[in-house]
């Protein structure tokens, strides 16, 4: 099985850990171990149309088609996919061994991602956000849906992340990709900012 | 006692009292007293002491500027310095002091001062220290006598945490204009957040009365709407510090700092009353009055219960009937205008009909002291001519002009201009998104500050393309409000311009005879301005009093510079909570583990040793090079930058940013490149591995990484090459095996075939390592046989644990940092950064062979021709010490210890280090030629002994590189 980046830090506990779920106003879940890759390059677009996944029109804009596949155009030309839900799971995979072999286009390049993935939600989400990042993420937590919307490149607590707000039947979500070598620092310091508004782990891979 | 009975919209609960001692005696106040007020209401008027001359001091604004009543408070188990009395609110068991006395307020021993002011003249600390012998003498004079609060060094960082927030339009200051400015920009759509400094909203509007409750009782209804209205939110208590590029605007809370971010800021921060400058008006009881005013209608208490108002507008009128209103006996109204303008006409007609003297046309001479210091009487004539007059007082209010409170505006770049008609800079030309409204725009009559207020709100909407009028209108006064100029110098002097710092009237002239005769000379040779209330009550009038001695007008001499922040900001609040991100590798856990003492490298965390129990570090690091030269070990180097480029322009892009070939490169080889800047300086090296005909993986060095590819991007845009860069350096990992028995090791666990002729010195080869793809690079940084081997960051803890449980009978050591620097110090390679710096060049680290000359292009190359053609700065040589045993030497070189060659600096020592291969110690150095062409150099080691070495090639460690191309014995 996969590592997950946020290991090493899953053992610090959160001021609001063993408090029932919905009881705490921050819920902070690991989302590492879903199955993701990136590509980018000119023809990169073209082919992950042309291999049947959902391609957003605009830079800095996320897609999320009916089988729980997400895929975020980062820049022009270069995207992120990632299996929201188990079910998407072995297709991306399997498109990521296609995107890996000699057979894939020459304008098409692929990217490792192993990031560290954080979903954040609850009521204190905006309290936090406001403590950790220069970016106003009200309208975007308030105008977004599920299944599209913008993403946002940040800076939280210093370390630059891809943030893609997102609103469901159970309220926002902020979900954030990261580059791994920070993960611990940030895991640490969300549940250390989190601690004066009540934020719990709720686990992995949710 | 000077409590008041109670006052409509007071802001203290009669109901809570406060106990707390000052100076060592206890008083009473209630919840929601300031410091200053509940003294005042004790019926204490000497609040502290003058910064310089050590003057008492009472109070002067009571609005959050009275730097002469800053105490130290003990609170809590606490020692907090400088709290502004005049704002911070007592509570319960406080232990309070005044600051800048020696022995106590009442009996400072340092009160003597006030008689050497004839010996302190202006520019004194500058001209005791132009004398080189008697710097000393007086910096130990200065440090002992001045400094106001004692900072407490056991107290505990606090963790206060820095906020964002957000809105259309930001309104700063919670007065009659801004509330009318909020809810203007309110009502037309827009998301408003209003700030303000004091504990309630209102401002003036609540306390400069005129003896009636109609405009308070206005106030009070504007304050109702704003709190109620969905689309305003309001800080109080909330200061805004300063103004920042794109209407960031820096706001100070009680706990935090607040940066906002506004699509449209209104400043509407009023003004600043502005002081009479004339002998005595320092003394306890002379205030402004507007300070009278606040202590009357926010907390009831009166400071003297028989005053004179001393004024030259309509505000000065007003404070009278304030007086007149809670009990106050008022002696006399001296007006210093001739005769009073239309808007005062009404008020003055109210006070005569009183009973109330006034007095036209005069100015003050001096106030004058009882025994116990404080005010006894006022001293003043008539501008006409004839005897002076004394009036008994216990107070002088004092209402002569304001100055705007428009240090936002100028950060902002508005550009100000002199107003003669309300005798004070006002806005003209003001940048898209940034509005002004009320007092700092010259409008001050409670009906025009609304109307102004609104107008600013209308427009800061429609300009953000909500509804509302966009037309800019102002009125300014029909009645100046501000007197022209309000200074009176007196042969005794102690005419105080400026209280944070003592200075005088003739301390200003005397600057400007001396040739300090700009805005900003003056400022820094007088120190007017300087203090902690940074002139908001002394720039106006040293203004006036340049102006007065250049002849020249106010608007051709300027401002100072307003910088943010202008007012004081604790400490805590700048440091806020502190983010300092830490990166880890993917085997942080598995080196934490392995008994990993850390050592940071730019902003990652890795293993300078491994601890061994009952062995020192110097040990443990020599055994750790022993174990890779005689067997194998195993280092992290996931830090090294890592970077991948495809597309049909790979190659040429690294040809140019390289100064190394390698289009003609082959694949599955790599090469050792270095990366110079514009100018020929060393800023990066690495190896650059071919993986196919257009798909290249390269590494930088750990510090330079994240820098280095943005400059990738940013020049493979420039150029216009048909590249895709991808930074992988976080996604990998990456680790170093390398030792003799490094292959044996390896191949076990590997589908690559790792025979020499399969897998030569400097290949590299993609395949699979304990289940996990890789690439595995032959490279020979430590000086052996070594497989620097890469993969997915995920799986390398599993990869790391299953090569160093290879087999019981070969022990892979892992080692740390400081091992891998002797090691590669052995073989002489240089580590950019330590054996070079900013201006080290290429030519002069004699690796000539690694630059390309020929090539069409790469950065740095035009640079490096003309350089060759020019002698040596300094050149790279190696050096060693006699064989020694191992351990610390007094005696030894260490890195940045200096090269004599004579008695001149001749380079310094980049490098240097006990090796255990060579049991001696080895170093690089920098040095001029003339040194590297030597045979032994001089190096002045500490407590400057100099000691020889002998200059030695590079490598010191296996010269012909043999090892690590070390064959496969199999």
């Amino acid at each position: 099985m996969m590592r997950s980046p946020f290991e090493s830090a899953l053992t610090v506990k959160g001021p609001a850990d063993g408090v029932a779920e919905g009881a705490a106003a921050l819920q902070l879940a690991d989302l590492s171990r879903r199955s993701r890759f990136g590509c980018k390059g000119p023809g990169a677009g073209e082919w992950l149309a042309t291999a049947g996944f959902p391609v957003p029109h605009a830079p800095n804009s996320a897609v999320v088609d009916a089988g729980g596949i997400f895929v975020a155009r980062l820049a022009t030309s270069e995207f992120l996919v990632e299996a929201l839900e188990d079910r998407g799971a072995a297709r991306v995979q399997s498109q990521w061994q296609l995107l890996s072999s000699s057979s894939c286009p020459s304008e098409v390049y692929p990217v490792v991602r192993q990031d560290g993935v954080v979903g954040v939600r609850g009521t204190g989400l905006q309290t936090l956000l406001r403590q950790i990042c220069s970016v106003d993420f009200v309208p975007l937590l308030t105008a977004g849906g599920s299944d599209s919307g913008p993403i946002v490149l940040a800076s939280m607590v210093g370390v630059g992340v891809v943030a893609w707000p997102s609103i469901d039947r159970s309220g926002s979500t902020l979900t954030l990709w990261l580059d791994p070598s920070f993960a611990h620092y940030f895991w640490v310091t969300l549940l250390e900012v989190g601690r004066g508004v009540g934020i719990t782990v709720i686990g992995s891979d949710t | 006692m000077s409590r008041l009975p109670a006052v409509q919209g007071e802001l203290i609960d009669r109901s809570a009292p406060v106990e707390f001692t000052f100076e060592g005696n206890r008083f009473r106040g209630y919840r929601g007293d300031t410091i200053t007020s509940a003294l005042i209401g004790s019926g204490v008027r000497i609040l502290g002491r003058s910064f310089k001359y050590h003057r008492v001091r009472g109070v002067l604004s009571a609005g959050g500027h009275d730097v002469n009543a800053m105490m130290q408070v003990h609170c809590a188990g606490r020692s907090i310095p400088n709290m502004r009395a005049d704002i911070v609110q007592v509570e319960e068991g406080w232990d309070i002091a005044a600051v800048n006395t020696r022995g106590g307020l009442v009996r400072d021993r340092l009160a003597f001062l006030n008689r050497l002011a004839p010996f302190l003249p202006v520019g004194f600390y500058y001209k005791a220290f132009h004398s080189r012998r008697w710097f000393p003498r007086w910096e130990r004079m200065f440090r002992s006598l001045t400094g106001l609060g004692e900072v407490d060094l056991t107290a505990s960082a606090l963790s206060t945490p820095k906020r964002y927030d957000f809105c259309d339009v930001l309104v700063v200051g919670g007065g009659p204009s801004g509330l009318a400015a909020a809810l203007a920009a309110a009502n037309e759509g827009a998301a408003v957040l209003l700030v303000d400094e004091n504990i309630a909203l209102g401002g003036s509007g609540l306390y400069a009365r005129g003896g009636v409750a109609g405009l308070a009782d206005r106030t009070v209804g504007l304050i109702a709407e704003v709190r109620g209205h969905p689309r305003i939110r309001v800080l109080t208590n909330t200061f805004a510090a300063g103004y920042y590029a794109d209407h960031w605007v820096a706001a100070v809370a009680p706990e935090c700092l607040v940066k906002i971010r506004a699509r449209s800021v209104i400043v509407a921060q009023g003004a600043y009353e502005q002081p009479a400058v004339f002998r005595g008006n320092d003394l306890p009881g002379v205030m402004l009055a507007s300070a009278a005013q606040r202590l009357i209608y926010r907390y009831a208490v009166c400071d003297g219960r028989r005053v004179a108002v001393l004024t030259a507008n309509v505000q000065g009128y007003a404070a009278a009937l304030d007086a007149m209103a809670h009990g106050i006996e008022v002696a006399a109204v001296l007006d210093l205008r001739p005769h009073p303008g239309v808007v005062s006409q009404p008020l003055a007609d109210k006070v005569a009909g009183q009973g109330i003297p006034i007095h036209f046309g005069v100015r003050p001479i001096e106030a004058i002291a009882t025994r116990s210091g404080e005010l006894g009487e006022l001293e003043f004539e008539s501008t006409a001519g004839g005897a002076s007059r004394r009036v008994e007082v216990e107070g002088v209010w004092m209402s002569v002009g304001f100055a705007p409170a428009s240090a936002l505006l100028h950060q902002a770049n508005a550009r100000m201009r002199y107003e003669r008609a309300v005798e004070q800079f006002v806005p003209f030309a003001l940048p898209a998104g940034i509005h002004a409204c009320g007092k700092v725009n010259g409008v001050y009559s409670f009906e025009a500050r609304l109307a102004d207020g609104r107008h600013a709100g209308q427009r800061s909407a429609a300009a953000l393309g909500f509804s509302g009028e966009g037309a800019h209108r102002r009125d300014l006064e029909s009645e100046c409000p501000t007197h022209p100029y309000p200074i009176f110098p007196h042969p005794g002097g102690k005419e105080f311009v400026d209280f944070d710092e003592d200075v005088q009237i003739k301390d200003l002239v005397n600057a400007c005879q001396e040739g300090f005769d700009s805005s900003e000379l003056l400022k820094r040779f007088s120190t007017v301005g300087m203090g902690p209330s940074q002139g908001k009550h002394s720039n106006m009038n040293s203004l006036r009093i340049l102006a007065e001695v250049r002849g020249e007008s106010i608007d051709t001499l300027g401002t100072t510079t307003a910088r943010p922040m202008f007012h004081p900001v604790p400490l805590a609040h700048l440091a806020g909570r502190r983010f300092s991100p830490e990166r880890r590798t993917a085997l942080d856990a598995t080196h934490a583990r392995l008994g990993a003492v850390w050592m940071s490298a730019g902003n990652w965390r890795r293993p300078e040793y491994y601890e061994v129990a009952g062995k020192s570090r110097d040990n443990t690091i020599a055994d750790e090079v022993r174990a890779v030269r005689s067997g194998v070990g195993i280092i992290d180097v996931g830090t090294l930058g890592k970077v991948e480029i495809r597309g049909p322009d790979a190659a040429e892009f690294l040809e140019r940013i390289y100064t190394a070939r390698f289009a003609k490169l082959g694949v599955g080889m790599t090469r050792y490149g270095i990366l110079l800047d514009e100018t020929g300086i060393v800023v990066d090296d690495g190896v650059i591995a071919r993986l196919g005909p257009e798909c290249f993986y390269f590494t930088t060095t750990t510090g330079n990484s994240t820098t280095l590819f943005r400059e990738f991007g940013r020049l493979a845009s420039w150029w216009g090459l048909r590249v895709g860069l991808v930074n992988l350096t976080g996604h990998y990992a990456a680790f170093n095996l390398a030792g003799p028995l490094a292959r044996a090791v390896l191949r076990p666990h590997t589908d690559i075939d790792l025979a020499e002729q399969a897998f030569p010195y400097l290949a590299v080869r993609q395949g699979m390592i304990a289940d996990a793809p890789c690439r595995m690079m032959r490279v020979g940084f430590v000086g052996e046989l070594g497989y620097e081997i890469h993969l997915p960051a995920s799986q390398a803890a599993d990869v790391w644990r299953a090569l160093l449980a290879h087999d019981s009978r070969i022990r892979v050591a892992p080692f740390g940092v400081e091992a891998q620097r002797m090691l590669r110090l052995e073989k002489g390679h240089i580590i950019v950064g330590q054996d070079t710096d900013g201006v080290t060049n290429a030519l002069e680290l004699n690796m000539a062979w690694a630059l390309k000359m020929d090539k069409p292009f790469f950065v740095g190359q035009r640079s490096l021709r003309i350089l060759e053609k020019m002698p040596r700065r300094q050149t790279l040589i190696g050096f060693t010490l006699p064989p020694s045993p191992a351990g610390q030497s007094a005696r030894r070189p260490k890195e940045c210890h200096l090269v004599l060659d004579g008695d001149q600096i001749a380079g310094r020592v980049t490098s240097v280090g006990w090796s255990p291969t060579l049991e001696r110690c080895i170093g690089l150095a920098l040095v001029t030629p003339r040194v590297a062409s030597g045979t032994h150099l001089c190096i002045r080691t500490d407590g400057g002994a100099n000691i020889t070495a002998a200059v030695a090639q590079t490598p010191f460690y296996d010269p012909r590189s043999e090892r690590q191309r070390q064959p496969d014995p199999t």
